[in-house]
């Protein structure tokens, strides 16, 4: 691993200085070329694909050669599945590089493994993932770093690029990020979304900055042109532990997309016969909090007649591998079945319009608390339905969600307060009018994705390639809250 | 019609998932089976969607055959052996399309079935498994036969690498049992062996440590010292190095030996932690430190014998330390931002007592404190707390921490335990062990720290995780442990140490006079019998010298059993005293009375109490028999005898003798006349009652609680 720059090299990062930094000049080419390694671009059926996508399809309509770097669809069958109607819009200019990745520890196929393996699944999970961290510190994924140093590398020989955009998590990602600055000197933006060392669920900080962990990303980020974050805490909190990169830690928020959205018109609760609340996204909380809501739901029910009409229809991902709905939250919800309760496994992205057209409120089930801003948030928003927050009142969600006209407000997870917020959102989808629905989309309207990413990704573009992002557009920092340019 | 076989270790903690998915196969025209290894019985499943049985061989079926090759499986493969002899799952087995683990446990009898029937697919969990019945398709002639021919082969090299292995095992265990390496012959073998070139540094200790402990088994220390020494010197792994020497003490240990490579295995553990402190590894660090307090403060070496090599030489068993930059390291003040604040006086003052597990000697502390208007007590129990219970036990995290600096573990303490430091004026904290070290793991802010010591601590780790830098008083319960301390932690001395108090167990001694009948007079009595420290056999030699003289003279043992349990040391001890008790009990002269809750009503009976320990703090119950009017007989502990404090300066001087010759003496002297035994009894109450009644110390608690920092 190479030191740290020469002196004439360590200039400061003045926005007008970017242009005379050698790492930050033209790589040659008519159309510039940017790597974007994303672990987890469409097909994948996570909640980071909408962003990668988005971020991708942005810098194609600036002109840009865009080769992205994930791994194989074989992979994401075994995790969180497939979900081939994200791909239809991604930009076809994009070029996919997948790699043959594959956790092995989700392998279900017991064909597939050694006879030690077969004796001891648990103790040869343990020792894969000590292996895996001496490779790089980052539990499950620790072990790619070579596969995905060796890609990123061979894609630059083939294309040479002028900037490398890295998406994490996965962490390793940051390896192969450092192996193509250290070989090639190719600039890069570390799209960190819920930042490595902030413990975003506890609050503070994840592991110590001498710490094999905090070695590496300080390391990778000393030399990043940029880092983008997802929510003003975490950006604070990387302000604070690197404050002499603090002018390159910007926020850019997750953000909703239109064609997930419902119609706002034509929407007619019937309250005799009962409502539909909805959840939906990964159950990947403790069970004690699904059963804090089911239990709110029992009692908002018991209390309230239209609840005791309701039903509530949770939808997403459960568990992975051999737990994949066989969990403990399963067996929550099954037992919640008598309260009116169902689960409906994952919703595909073409369906989610119709999904969300078909309730009549949201429960907003987030964990952690100030550092999270789950992308949900947005897209629960953008719905225009009334919305019943499961989390902790100080909660970056609770910021996001402030004057929204159908939010019942954050009241912690105490299950008897939770009823009332139940109870109150059925109130508000009896009594909601279009022009109340309207109103909370348009309030969200500035989390459209391309109102958040686009200026972000002008902003790279005109940094690494002056005059290569829209034209006319000066080059400025994304803003703290939404990634617009600064006025 | 497609056949699935689920195959489950236990009943699934999530009953309602299977049945949903036993539905679901059935929807799909399967025929479904379930094997269950254990509690079949709890298998709750309808009989409509699945044929369940269970497989476990009946205890009385289990053949000589089977029980061995079941001691000899990994954990898992005990359920196949079970499995393969059951002819419904092989039969099952062999019809399935679809052959399912429910649980981790179960995936290795389900990858043997699968080398046998090669047309099955294999899955782990309910949900893959309906994945792959929605997308099997038969697989082709060839690739059946293809995992035909390779489970054939792989079941038999694996049948004959299997036999391969238990024979050579089975040789190298007889070639270095304890017959071979006894002989002279086999000594100088096997000592050549470990020690020649070329050998990997694993395997050279592994076979070192066999010889060792064959040779120590075998009463040849100075064979099992030669094979030690020979192989160490080959062994370039500093870690490879300190594991082999901490495993031989250890073997000593387990065999109730104090291990001749104590020193030797203490220094390497303290070498290594000092490298991995240079290498910047403070986990590692940690571990090889925390392996060598745990070798040094091993119960087999002060607790279950008559002697312990710290009492003995402090400086001389703890040099290792003194030198090692690691344990240095933990013994670094780290300080306060500010000192305790005064104790305020426009409310009451807020008292923390708190305690892990033990509150024993809290009783009347609390009950006073709480009656005072001025004071607002609060209790807490870590172990209370299940969360934080867990924290509590963690010896290890706290030297990482410390080796650290910062820590998740340490973050959780400071989230636990701030709220409580925030809110006390003043924190008691009983035992100096755990709890210190948490409430000293970080700033406590301006509460005052009080630690109170009482015996057992002195030997363990915990007091040198305690960061004495923030506590305010140290309070022992005699000058003997004080001594005892500060000869362990330089820490309690020196300008920047906390200030030292002796306080006096806090006990009610007004129950215990009592009305006692005229032939107590020849009962000696001896309360609490249940460690090594207590050394019984002691006073049975006491009782042996007085039935030379009378025999109405009879030793009463209150309290339980000797705990032999804890190392095989104790377990001698116990088999010595068991001996003593075969021939003393049937005629009456020892009787054990076992436990009870009412002391004061057992020690009417006792006409002279006895301190027999080799080792006491204080010795609550000498001194409650004492107050019950029964004449006091304390031994002259051993391990503080001839030093400046201890029994003799404790008691008053004509309580306390050397042997049991002098003891016998004394009470031939004190209960040759029931005035004599009445007159001494009586005076030694008044004494006990004047000294040591609560009524008294409590003052010397009011001075150290109420007072305030100096």
């Amino acid at each position: 691993m190479s030191g740290p720059l020469p002196a004439n090299d360590r200039q400061p990062l003045m926005k007008k200085a970017f242009a005379s930094l050698p790492w930050t000049r033209p790589r040659g080419g008519e159309r510039p070329h940017v790597i974007y390694l994303a672990i987890g671009f469409p097909p994948a059926a996570k909640s980071c694909a909408y962003r990668m996508r988005e971020t991708a399809n942005q810098f194609c309509a600036l002109g840009w050669d865009v080769t992205v770097i994930t791994i194989c669809d074989e992979a994401w069958e075994r995790e969180y599945g497939l979900d081939h109607t994200l791909s239809e819009s991604v930009d076809p200019r994009v070029n996919v590089v997948k790699l043959p990745l594959i956790r092995q520890d989700l392998e279900t196929d017991i064909r597939a493994f050694s006879e030690s393996r077969a004796l001891n699944p648990g103790g040869w999970i343990s020792e894969l993932r000590k292996r895996e961290q001496k490779v790089f510190p980052e539990p499950v994924f620790g072990g790619w770093r070579f596969a995905l140093e060796k890609a990123i590398v061979k894609v630059h020989r083939d294309h040479p690029a002028d900037l490398l955009v890295t998406s994490c998590a996965p962490y390793v990602n940051l390896a192969a990020t450092w192996k193509l600055w250290e070989e090639h000197k190719v600039p890069y933006v570390i799209d960190f979304r819920d930042g490595w060392s902030v413990d975003v669920i506890g609050g503070g900080e994840a592991f110590a900055r001498e710490s094999v962990s905090g070695r590496w990303e300080s390391r990778v980020l000393e030399q990043a042109i940029a880092v983008w974050c997802v929510n003003d805490p975490i950006a604070g909190f990387y302000r604070d532990r690197y404050p002499h990169l603090a002018d390159r830690v910007h926020v850019v928020r997750n953000g909703y997309d239109e064609d997930s959205l419902p119609a706002i018109s034509g929407r007619a609760p019937d309250p005799a016969a009962g409502l539909t609340f909805g959840y939906l996204g990964s159950v990947n909380f403790p069970p004690d909090f699904l059963d804090a809501v089911l239990t709110g739901w029992r009692i908002a029910r018991a209390e309230d007649p239209l609840l005791a009409r309701s039903r509530f229809e949770v939808r997403g991902h459960i568990g992975a591998g051999p737990m994949r709905e066989a969990n403990r939250h399963m067996d929550l919800l099954k037992a919640a079945a008598p309260d009116n309760v169902t689960f409906g496994g994952p919703v595909p992205k073409s369906s989610l319009a119709a999904t969300y057209g078909s309730w009549d409120a949201l429960v907003l089930m987030l964990v952690g608390g100030r550092f999270v801003t789950s992308g949900k948030v947005y897209e629960f928003m953008a719905t225009g339905l009334p919305i019943v927050s499961a989390h902790d009142v100080d909660h970056d969600a609770s910021n996001v969600l402030a004057g929204h006209p159908l939010w019942t407000g954050a009241v912690g997870l105490e299950p008897q307060r939770l009823a009332l917020s139940f109870i109150e959102a059925g109130r508000m989808a009896v009594k909601a009018t279009e022009a109340d629905r309207a109103e909370a989309r348009t309030l969200a309207r500035r989390f459209a994705r391309p109102a958040v990413l686009a200026p972000a990704v002008r902003h790279l573009a005109e940094l690494v390639r002056p005059g290569t992002g829209t034209p006319g557009a000066a080059v400025q920092p994304a803003t703290a809250s939404t990634g617009d340019s600064r006025p | 019609m497609t056949n699935v076989l689920i195959v489950a270790s236990v009943p699934p903690p999530q009953p309602a998932i299977l049945t949903d998915a036993l539905e679901r196969f059935k929807a799909k025209g399967a025929s479904v089976s379930v094997a269950c290894f254990a509690n079949v019985e709890d298998m709750s499943v309808d009989p409509a969607l699945a044929e369940v049985r269970g497989f476990a061989v009946a205890p009385e079926a289990i053949t000589g055959r089977l029980r061995d090759a079941l001691r000899r499986a990994p954990q898992n493969r005990r359920m196949w052996l079970h499995a393969r002899r059951d002819g419904w799952l092989r039969r099952r087995a062999a019809e399935a399309d679809v052959l399912v683990a429910l649980d981790a446990r179960a995936v290795h009898t389900v990858w043997e079935l699968a080398q046998r029937n090669t047309r099955a697919s294999a899955c782990h969990g309910l949900v893959p498994a309906l994945k792959e019945f929605d997308a099997r398709r038969t697989p082709t002639p060839g690739t059946v036969l293809e995992r035909q021919v390779a489970a054939t082969a792989s079941i038999g090299a694996r049948g004959a690498r299997r036999l391969a292995v238990r024979a050579a095992k089975t040789t190298l265990k007889k070639a270095t049992g304890q017959k071979v390496v006894a002989n002279p012959a086999g000594a100088w073998l096997w000592t050549r062996a470990v020690s020649a070139p070329r050998i990997p540094d694993g395997l050279r200790s592994r076979l070192t440590l066999r010889v060792y402990g064959s040779a120590v088994r075998a009463g040849r220390p100075a064979t099992a010292a030669r094979a030690s020494a020979a192989a160490i010197g080959r062994i370039k792994d500093p870690q490879t190095r300190a594991d082999l020497l901490t495993k031989q003490a250890q073997t000593e240990l387990g065999l109730g030996r104090v291990p001749a490579g104590l020193h030797d295995a203490i220094t390497a553990q303290l070498d290594l932690a000092d490298l991995r402190l240079r290498k910047r590894d403070p986990k590692k660090a940690a571990f090889a430190l925390s392996n060598a307090f745990s070798l040094a403060s091993n119960r087999v070496l002060h607790f279950d014998r008559l002697s312990s090599p710290l009492t003995d030489d402090p400086a001389g068993y703890l040099a290792p330390f003194r030198d090692s930059v690691a344990a240095k390291k933990l013994a670094e003040p780290r300080g306060r931002a500010t000192p305790a604040a005064p104790i305020p006086t426009d409310r009451p003052m807020r008292l923390l007592l708190t305690t892990l597990i033990n509150d024993n000697f809290l009783r009347e502390i609390r009950e006073r404190y709480e009656a005072m208007p001025n004071v607002e007590v609060r209790f807490l129990d870590l172990d209370d707390d299940p969360a934080g219970r867990v924290l509590a036990r963690s010896g290890s995290s706290v030297f990482e921490h410390i080796l650290s600096g910062r820590s998740a573990y340490g973050d959780k303490i400071e989230q636990w335990l701030r709220p409580h430091l925030d809110w006390a004026d003043t924190v008691f904290i009983d035992w100096c062990q755990a709890t210190a070290a948490l409430f000293t793991l970080h700033d406590p802010g301006t509460a005052r720290i009080i630690v109170r010591l009482h015996s057992f601590e002195a030997f363990n780790f915990w007091p040198h995780l305690v960061d004495f830098s923030r506590v305010d008083d140290v309070v022992f319960v005699s000058d003997h442990l004080r001594d005892l301390s500060t000869a362990v932690l330089p820490q309690l001395t020196g300008e920047a140490a906390p200030r030292l108090w002796v306080v006096d167990n806090a006990m009610d001694l007004q129950r215990y006079p009592r009305p006692k009948p005229a032939e107590a007079r020849f009962n000696l009595g001896l309360v609490g019998v249940g460690s090594v420290a207590k050394d019984p056999r002691w006073a049975i030699e006491v009782l042996r010298r007085l039935r030379r003289h009378d025999e109405r003279y009879q030793l009463l043992l209150i309290g339980s059993d000797l705990n032999a349990r804890t190392s095989a040391a104790a377990k001698q001890y116990a088999n010595q005293l068991q001996r003593d008790l075969d021939e003393l009990e049937p005629s009456g002269a020892v009787q054990r009375r076992g436990q009870t809750d009412d002391v004061p009503g057992a020690l009417t009976e006792v006409g002279v109490i006895l301190s027999s320990s080799v080792r006491e703090s204080f010795h609550c119950g000498l001194v409650e028999g004492a107050a019950s009017g029964a004449v006091p007989i304390v031994r002259d502990w051993p391990f503080f005898a001839g030093k400046p404090h201890g029994a003799r300066t404790l008691f008053p001087a004509d309580w306390v003798v050397a042997d049991p010759d002098e003891a016998a003496e004394r009470i031939l002297a004190a209960t040759a006349t029931e005035e004599s035994w009445r007159e001494t009894g009586r005076a030694a109450s008044e004494h006990a009652l004047k000294t040591w009644d609560w009524s008294i110390t409590q003052h010397d608690f009011d001075r150290l609680l109420l007072d305030g920092p100096a």
